[in-house]
């Protein structure tokens, strides 16, 4: 039993082992032993069937079960969830990364990364890749990395960074269905990309509509091997039409090496689909899982169940798996968020036309590429447009236009039609787009001016990784680092807590250790309105009592700019009150009294001379002017009681 | 000089604040009523909730604790047979000592004339100089207007700048001022004369040559009226900011000889003096060569008594009380034990950052004590409390004591860190930051200590971590949902 479970921990693959012995001889160990290894593709779960919304309470909730799984590797970062953690879950991506590696540390992280569009939704200029791809390299140990046009140079910056870095680098294919997606091409492709990396790589097979049959995914893998019979495949697929098994174990049977599943307590619909039900179905093929603990991915749930309820919210608004992707060929990361956008928008009854007749329709006369982000939302925007608006390509969006003009790389198949760009460009399209047709050419930042920027805006020093953030979300990444230094690290929050709705109840108690490792207890007391909306609660923490005081937006009528600007508490900074003085408007820099006023209106005072003498606490203060001039008005007059801020006199420059 | 033995019972105090409460708290212990007084803006005081009995004796602030016929008044309303000054207000006010006199009031501090020798720094000067007690040079009372300018000029051209100009009433570090030149002197001889009128009822001021960065040492001494005198070690006052005492130590690092001639020369003048009751002699001394000179001598209970206390487990007050009543010392000298070290740090409303500027006004939205081993807490702040903006800006001293210097610090650091105080700024971070200077650490400072060492005000502004949590918890409250995840 002790050598058996020896071997378990020899075959697996660990962050360790990749720092001592490098990212080939992760490659060839897989490849050596016989069977197949699991990617828990947490991040594509959360992405697909939770909005991005899993938090990293729930994370470390399971990090030891997950660690002791024996994954290949956890998928926990990119795709969307960079912009969700700061944008949602209000944490900082990277310490989410750091936080996890120290309770994960035998596990290799595996991010999803969309080549030139990184961790958002348009093309970023080469030297922020590169930056962003050695930040992230930090933790990040395998990088899923693809293009929705499946074009190579959209991805180049991103390889060799990842190669650079000595991490495990895994392009990946775009797949999808229809006449164009012949093995064929797809093998043709293969060899492009190895053409660049070189053979020490994995090779992604990215299903993120899980289209096709099991049948036609075995038939690809089995086409790419026979080209490449060395090359280690990682599929990758989602479960919409219920059917992902299927594929899983046929792409297993024809070779490839490591698939993609999750923890069964949060499996939904447009996702990975279960861990276990992979594994003991292919147990029965005679397929082995190379170094998992079936065990521990059972505990794994065991622990999830109970927290799934507090993300209801975040569950699609239609549940049930959804055969009609072969038709729609929405990738599952998108099928939740279409759904919700139709909800909000008012088109809920139209969705089975933009689904399953428009959609379809623009895919082919756009050139039926990859549904992928950022396509995807191209696809999806235009169908939406050419439905509610009645006339089809009207106002096309920026993207699709830069899309038509070359902008993102050359169509894989072919372009789109004449009356598609005259519907587009207009009348004299032709013209237009034979001066404007072009690749994209993406000026590299100045990263110094960028990081000034980053640190005027928030007012203090900046970090390398801060700036990373900036670079891929400016107004979120500040919006969030001005949170974080208000409120903290509350990524230590439980789910509960984060998402509670309607309030919490009299006497609720939290017990919270923060991000510090500070165990806390936290009790909800009586609340109380004040005068102006305002509400103030009592907390217990840590056992005294704390009132605690929220500024509420006040909304309706009655309510004009300037009493709102009124009741704006005024906080005056030591330099604020130097500027105005500067500028002749004398303030208080203390709270006391006024015991004298030597000079008086219509007087010329020079700088140094002695404007208001201060009393407080028994001791006399002289303000003095900081300029030459004219006193223009005297505001208080001896015996006044003044605050800090409190106007006292202003003088006009001379 | 001799008095009869008279039976204290009941015991006005004619102060406000923590030490009201300090006074209070002895006064109870010996089994004797406390009355409090104070002044309308002050009702929220909590020292009048530890009183027996509290009346209220007028409206204006820092006006009715400085009245004396208001305090005999209310002395003679409550029934009071002895009057306690505390520190500040009238506690060295000789005329307010002789009004008690004659109203039949005991005063428990020294009789008018000590006051009012010691309180007049030159007459004070002239003592210490009889009983052989090294003086530093200095002028007489300076005439007002031109002559006394002249009258400074003339002085420094002597013995050169810098100098000290000093209230001759003062007291407590307030009106004093280091002046560098003439055109300093200028601006701030008429401001320090209006501070010193405000303040102590006595525009007299006069000049002193400057020791540069000197050590502030002080003697403690009790003296009863039959001419016993002792004392009760040193106090090591050299932290300082704007000429006022941040943090006091028990007792002065000095070599034992120095510190054997400095308690001689505390208890020659004392004598010479006729001293009676507690009382502070203060030293300056030069930190290279150990020569100290007579400063003043303070005529009260200082602040920084605790110290004193706290190592040698004397009770001053409690001593006060029993010289008043006329008894004889009972605390042989050779009976003073001074075991390890003791430090007080004064924990107040100020912004450390911002020149210790007051935050009167703010409210202790929360406030938490530390306690455990060697810790001493006086204060009459409470959660809820307002900072005055009327009084000072203290909340509570704490002093600890360990059994030597390393164990002092240690302990001085974490009851600090101990504290939990939302609302105003406060010296607390600024006092953590000490703990860790190494300097300060290796018992190396002086008067130019906070001069020297800018870096100390460099403390991080640090909100607690959970606060900041509980802000956004109690905002996902208040509006019933959380913002920042939708």
């Amino acid at each position: 039993m002790e050598k058996a479970s020896q071997n378990v921990f020899d075959e697996r693959v660990t962050p360790r082992e990749l720092r001592e012995k490098g990212a080939k001889y992760i490659i060839d160990k897989l490849k050596r032993n016989e069977g197949y290894y699991v990617t828990n593709t947490e991040r594509d779960l959360s992405q697909s069937d939770f909005k991005n919304r899993i938090m990293p309470h729930t994370q470390l909730l399971v990090a030891r079960e997950r660690n002791t799984s024996g994954f290949f590797s956890l998928e926990i970062s990119g795709g969307a969830s960079v912009h969700v953690d700061m944008l949602r879950k209000q944490m900082n991506p990277l310490e989410k990364l750091q936080v996890l590696a120290e309770n994960m540390p035998d596990t290799l992280f595996q991010n999803l990364c969309r080549g030139i569009n990184l961790f958002g939704y348009r093309p970023y200029p080469e030297n922020v890749i590169r930056l962003t791809v050695q930040s992230f390299a930090r933790y990040v140990h395998v990088w899923r990395v693809f293009d929705f046009l499946n074009h190579i140079p959209n991805m180049l910056a991103v390889f060799e960074e990842v190669k650079r870095a000595g991490c495990i680098l895994e392009p990946s294919i775009c797949f999808s269905t229809g006449p164009e997606h012949t093995d064929e091409y797809y093998v043709k492709k293969v060899g492009e990309i190895l053409d660049v990396t070189g053979e020490d790589i994995i090779l992604c097979i990215k299903n993120h509509g899980g289209l096709g049959t099991p049948r036609r995914i075995g038939q690809l893998v089995k086409a790419i091997l026979n080209k490449y019979p060395d090359l280690l495949i990682h599929y990758h697929g989602h479960n919409s039409d219920g059917n992902d098994v299927g594929r899983i174990i046929e792409a297993v049977i024809n070779g490839a090496k490591i698939v993609d599943a999750s923890d069964h307590a949060f499996t939904g619909f447009f996702g990975p689909p279960p861990i276990i039900t992979v594994v003991d179905s292919l147990a029965e093929y005679g397929y082995r899982a190379v170094g998992l603990d079936r065990q521990a991915v059972v505990d794994a749930s065991n622990i999830l169940r109970p927290e799934r309820e507090h993300y209801r919210d975040f569950e699609s608004q239609f549940l049930g798996f959804d055969p009609t992707v072969q038709v729609h060929k929405l990738p599952g990361g998108a099928t939740g968020s279409s759904f919700e956008q139709a909800v909000k928008g008012g088109f809920l009854s139209r969705m089975p036309e933009i689904l399953q007749k428009e959609l379809p329709r623009v895919q082919v006369e756009l050139g039926n590429w990859w549904s992928v982000t950022p396509g995807s939302q191209i696809l999806w925007t235009t169908a939406v447009n050419n439905v509610l608006k009645g006339v089809r390509y009207k106002d096309a969006s920026d993207d699709l236009k830069n899309l038509m003009l070359g902008r993102y790389g050359e169509l894989p198949f072919y372009k789109p039609s004449d009356e598609i760009y005259k519907a587009v460009f207009g009348a004299d399209w032709k013209d237009y787009v034979d001066c404007n047709y072009c690749y994209q050419k993406i000026e590299n930042v100045d990263l110094d001016v960028e990081k000034k920027i980053l640190e005027r805006r928030l007012g203090r020093q900046a970090s390398e990784d801060e700036l990373v953030l900036y670079l891929q979300h400016p107004n979120d990444a500040v919006n969030f680092f001005k949170f974080e230094s208000k409120y903290g690290k509350t990524w230590v929050l439980p789910p509960y807590v984060w998402f509670k709705k309607g309030g919490f109840n009299l006497g609720e108690k939290f017990e919270i250790t923060d991000a510090y490792g500070k165990a806390h207890s936290i009790e909800i007391g009586p609340q109380r309105k004040t005068k102006s909306g305002d509400a103030v609660t009592y907390f217990v923490v840590d056992h005294h009592t704390e009132p605690i005081y929220t500024e509420m937006e006040q909304e309706g009528e009655g309510r004009t700019g300037s009493s709102a600007q009124l009741k704006k508490k005024v906080s005056i900074s030591v330099k604020e009150l130097a500027d105005l003085a500067k500028a002749g408007d004398i303030r208080a820099q203390l709270s006391g009294t006024v015991n004298e006023i030597p000079v008086s209106e219509g007087n010329e005072v020079s700088a140094g001379q002695v404007l208001i003498v201060l009393e407080a606490m028994k001791m006399l203060t002289n303000v003095i002017s900081e300029i030459n001039g004219k006193v223009t008005e005297v505001i208080v007059s001896p015996g006044d009681k003044v605050d800090i801020g409190d106007s006292l006199m202003t003088i006009t420059k001379s | 000089m001799s008095v009869k033995l008279r039976n204290i019972k009941k015991i006005l105090i004619a102060n406000r604040g923590e030490i009201a409460l300090r006074i209070i708290r002895t006064v109870k212990e010996l089994g004797l009523e406390a009355i409090a007084v104070y002044e309308k803006p002050d009702s929220e005081s909590n020292h009048i909730r530890s009183a027996d009995d509290a009346i209220m004796i007028g409206d204006r602030p820092r006006k009715e604790y400085l009245d004396i016929d208001r305090i005999i008044w209310a002395a003679r309303k409550s029934g009071a047979d002895a009057i306690h000054p505390g520190y500040g207000f009238l506690s060295e006010n000789a005329d307010f000592s002789e009004a008690c006199e004659k109203a039949g009031i005991i005063f428990i501090g020294p009789p008018p004339q000590v006051i009012r020798d010691m309180g007049n720094k030159v007459v004070a000067r002239g003592i210490m100089e009889k009983a052989g007690v090294p003086t530093i040079p200095g002028t007489g009372d300076l005439a007002p207007g031109e002559a006394g300018a002249l009258q400074a000029k003339e002085f420094a051209e002597k013995y050169g700048y810098p100098l000290m100009l000093k209230a001759a009433a003062g007291g407590g570090g307030r009106g004093i001022r280091k002046i560098a030149n003439w055109e300093e002197l200028k601006i701030q001889l008429p401001l320090v004369r209006a501070e010193t009128r405000t303040a102590f009822n006595d525009d007299r001021i006069y000049i002193e040559k400057c020791i540069e960065s000197p050590r502030h040492i002080e003697i403690q001494i009790l003296a009863d009226y039959h001419a016993n005198v002792i004392h009760l070690g040193s106090r090591d006052c050299s932290i300082q900011r704007r000429h006022q005492k941040l943090l006091e130590i028990a007792p002065a690092d000095l070599p034992p000889n120095v510190l054997e001639a400095m308690y001689d020369a505390a208890i020659k003048g004392a004598k010479q003096a006729g001293y009676v009751n507690a009382g502070t002699v203060e030293f300056l001394v030069d930190s290279k060569t150990d020569e100290f000179w007579f400063m003043e001598m303070n005529t009260r209970l200082q602040v920084e008594h605790t110290v004193t206390e706290e190592l040698t487990g004397v009770d001053i007050v409690r001593q006060q009380i029993r010289i008043a009543e006329g008894n004889v010392l009972d605390i042989p000298a050779e009976r003073v034990h001074m075991l390890g070290k003791a430090v007080q740090v004064r924990i107040n409303a100020e912004d450390p950052k911002n020149n210790f500027m007051p935050e009167g006004g703010k409210t202790l939205e929360v406030y938490h004590s530390p306690g455990g081993p060697g810790v001493r807490l006086d204060g009459v702040v409470y959660q809820g409390y307002r900072i005055p903006t009327d009084y000072d800006s203290l909340m509570v001293k704490m002093t600890v004591r360990g059994y030597n210097w390393e164990q002092t610090i240690q302990r001085l650091k974490r009851s600090l860190n101990n504290f939990l105080i939302v609302g105003p700024k406060t010296t607390i971070p600024f006092y953590l930051a000490i703990c860790d200077e190494p300097d300060f650490q290796a018992g190396k400072f002086d008067t130019s200590y906070l001069e020297t060492h800018q870096q100390l005000f460099d403390y991080p502004e640090q909100e607690r971590e959970v606060a900041k949590l509980t802000k956004l918890i109690a905002e996902i409250h208040a509006r019933a949902m959380n913002p920042y995840a939708y």
